[in-house]
């Protein structure tokens, strides 16, 4: 009796006092937490952004200001109006070009790994998605040298197929000019760097576990059964392919693409190792900028407002397209 | 159409052998279920038959045409899976002119096929809906619709009603029936639920343990059980043992009469099996065959109840319908009659299966 005498006057004192202090705690949680989040993720950018607004002092570093220099070097070439140049531009077009090559790449190669890789056992499955995940922790300094070494002229791959007879063979054939006018080849020998192969090949290297790993969850799930319905129903591996499997998986596929897209923008040691200078990208070029030769950081920020906003912007185009294709 | 001919097909799956020597014909036109408990080889049987499994033996004929090897996109047959695969990017017609499509047929008339195909399986008007808006019983229309939509030489269907609930299930399977005799298909039903067999089959084969215990239609497989397993599996049975003695048999040291007469060397040991229904309580009760009992328990089952029996010979259930037989009560002291043509003899060990 004395147990419930007292229980509704602390249940009475609890329900007044206990929830508002507890949304004065959850309500200063939540601002300082907002706060932190602001702090790590936001003031960076808006450093980035005030800065690219700044005035870069031959000689010397440069001041905050209100000065539209940085973007119309970058669209328009400094010396506008007496010259254009769109150096930048075509800076920003390779970065799009790369990334887009090598992210389609690596998701159409990973895609039939992928497909078959659901079809093994589940210690098969774990093996290599195992194996995948520790291939993450290589870095991209270590990757871009052994795809050095394997591409050099010298000592890789062109030394192998000129002491194998491979270039040769190719002279005879008359494939080698074709080769030239592409860019893969020296008058003697076949060439990997610097080149767009090269620079793509490696690019999608990078990134291929992170393929695999993003498509896994998708084909994993496919049901088996839709395959075989299919199949009963008269199609042949490739139609099932084609009908079935893919339009089921269509929206981990373009995700993929739209992510390794966005990351491979910032691609930036492949990028200076095997692209030829005329074919640098925009990553380079900012971190040449702020820290290289030139020392200018309010351009580098530019550049880099440029940048993230070009990836935004495609991003939301991707996001709409996909969506749209999934209604229709 | 040509019968459908299974003969010495075998499936091993290491050292487990899921279908052993299985020789089956499937007349055309006609609707068999393979009835047996999870794990007897029956689905493994139809994957087979469709060409989605390789048999480690035997052959597959559809007349004279060797299909053994014949992968599953060139048999033509339609197929319902057991969650009915419908696929979730394309909508209701699509799904069920998907055959025609990839075989290139004119979107006209695979859409105008779609349409008279919906309409037999009663979805007219649902060929825009998206999968993901249509029940259980309406995606189990638009997979057998979809199944039918090459014409196809044999019909499969894998556990079509275990995805429904019990009362669409007996439509679903009136229904079934109906539209398979409509269109004279023959077809081939798996189900591990007898009565949903004995509903809808012109015969059953039952399976235990990737053999066949019995083929034939459903009225002589429920009376004429070939061994224990079928008694047991097909209806409920009660089972005895006795030993068979001079043309009779002996029970607990008392004599019931068979009929016909136990083709039995004396003295072997015997199951006897019994329904339920088969055995009479009451007053006038014929003479002979009978066992004096005690009432342990009594069902209600609706129209019918079960009364519980212990007799000499075991435990025993009698099946009545309700409003005959006057009052039972429990512990009450009966006799219980067993007519000699209702039981039916198996060697003693085959029963233990």
């Amino acid at each position: 009796m004395s147990v419930e005498a007292t229980d509704p006057a602390l249940a009475a004192t609890g329900t007044q006092e206990a929830p508002a202090r507890r949304v004065n705690r959850s309500l200063a949680g939540r601002i300082v937490f907002c706060a932190v989040v602001a702090m790590l993720c936001l003031l960076p950018f808006v450093m980035v952004l005030v800065i690219s607004f700044g005035e870069k002092i031959e000689g010397a570093g440069w001041v905050f200001g209100f000065d539209l220099t940085n973007y119309r070097r970058f669209f328009v070439g400094a010396d506008w109006p007496n010259s254009t140049s769109f150096l930048y531009l075509q800076k920003l077009g390779w970065s799009l070009n790369y990334a887009v090559i090598a992210s389609v790449l690596a998701v159409v190669t990973a895609f039939p790994f992928t497909y078959f890789l659901t079809r093994l056992s589940r210690r098969a499955q774990t093996f290599w998605l195992v194996f995948l995940l520790s291939s993450l922790s290589l870095s991209e300094v270590f990757i871009v040298m052994g795809w050095d070494i394997l591409l050099s002229a010298r000592s890789g791959l062109p030394m192998v197929m000129q002491e194998t007879g491979l270039t040769d063979w190719l002279k005879d054939v008359g494939f080698f000019p074709t080769l030239r006018d592409w860019g893969l080849a020296s008058p003697r020998n076949v060439k990997f760097k610097t080149s767009v192969l090269a620079t793509v090949l490696t690019m999608s290297y990078l990134v291929w576990p992170y393929a695999v790993i993003l498509l896994y969850p998708a084909l994993s799930r496919l049901d088996p059964a839709l395959i075989e319905a299919a199949r009963t129903m008269g199609a042949r591996p490739w139609t099932v392919i084609r009908t079935v499997v893919i339009p089921s998986v269509k929206l981990a596929l373009v995700g993929s693409v739209l992510l390794l897209f966005v990351f491979l923008l910032g691609t930036y040691v492949a990028v200076t190792v095997f692209a030829a200078p005329a074919q640098q990208t925009l990553a380079v070029s900012i971190y040449e900028s702020v820290r290289g030769s030139t020392l200018n950081a309010p351009f580098g920020a530019a550049q880099s407002v440029i940048l993230l906003v070009t990836a935004v912007v495609l991003l939301a185009i991707g996001q709409k397209l996909s969506t749209a294709g999934g209604r229709a | 159409m040509p019968d459908l001919v299974l003969s010495d097909i075998r499936k091993d799956y290491g050292a487990v052998r899921a279908v052993d020597r299985v020789d089956l014909n499937f007349a055309h036109g006609e609707l068999t279920a393979l009835l047996g408990p999870s794990g007897c080889g029956k689905t493994t049987l139809l994957r087979m038959i469709a060409g989605l499994e390789d048999p480690s033996g035997g052959t597959i004929r559809l007349g004279d045409q060797d299909l053994t090897g014949t992968p599953a996109h060139k048999r033509k047959f339609g197929m319902v899976f057991q969650n009915f695969a419908l696929f979730p990017h394309l909508n209701v017609a699509d799904n069920v002119c998907y055959a025609l499509t990839i075989s290139g047929t004119p979107k006209a008339k695979a859409r105008a096929r779609a349409g008279e195909l919906l309409e037999q399986v009663q979805l007219d008007g649902y060929g825009q809906r998206r999968i993901g808006e249509l029940s259980g019983g309406q995606r189990q229309r638009v997979a057998i619709a979809r199944a039918l939509a090459q014409e196809p030489d044999v019909f499969l269907l894998d556990e079509p009603m275990s995805a429904l609930d019990a009362k669409l299930r007996e439509e679903m399977q009136v229904e079934l029936r109906l539209l398979q005799q409509r269109l004279k298909i023959t077809t081939i039903v798996v189900t591990h639920d007898q009565r949903e067999a004995m509903t809808m089959a012109d015969n059953i084969v039952v399976m235990s343990q990737g053999r066949c215990e019995q083929v034939g239609p459903p009225q002589e497989i429920y009376h004429k059980p070939a061994n224990g397993f079928v008694a047991s599996f097909i209806g409920r049975a009660n089972f005895m043992s006795g030993r068979v003695r001079d043309g009779a048999v002996q029970v607990a040291g008392r004599t019931l009469t068979v009929d016909p007469a136990p083709k039995y060397l004396d003295g072997s040991a015997v199951t006897l099996a019994l329904r339920p229904e088969k055995a009479r309580l009451g007053d006038a009760l014929p003479d002979g065959n009978r066992l004096p009992a005690r009432v342990t328990f009594l069902r209600h089952v609706g129209a019918t109840r079960d009364i519980h029996l212990d007799t000499p010979a075991g435990p025993l259930v009698v099946e009545q319908v309700s409003d005959r037989g006057g009052d039972l009560q429990i512990g009450s002291e009966v006799e219980v009659h067993l007519p000699p043509d209702a039981i039916h003899l198996f060697p003693a060990e085959a029963a233990a299966a």
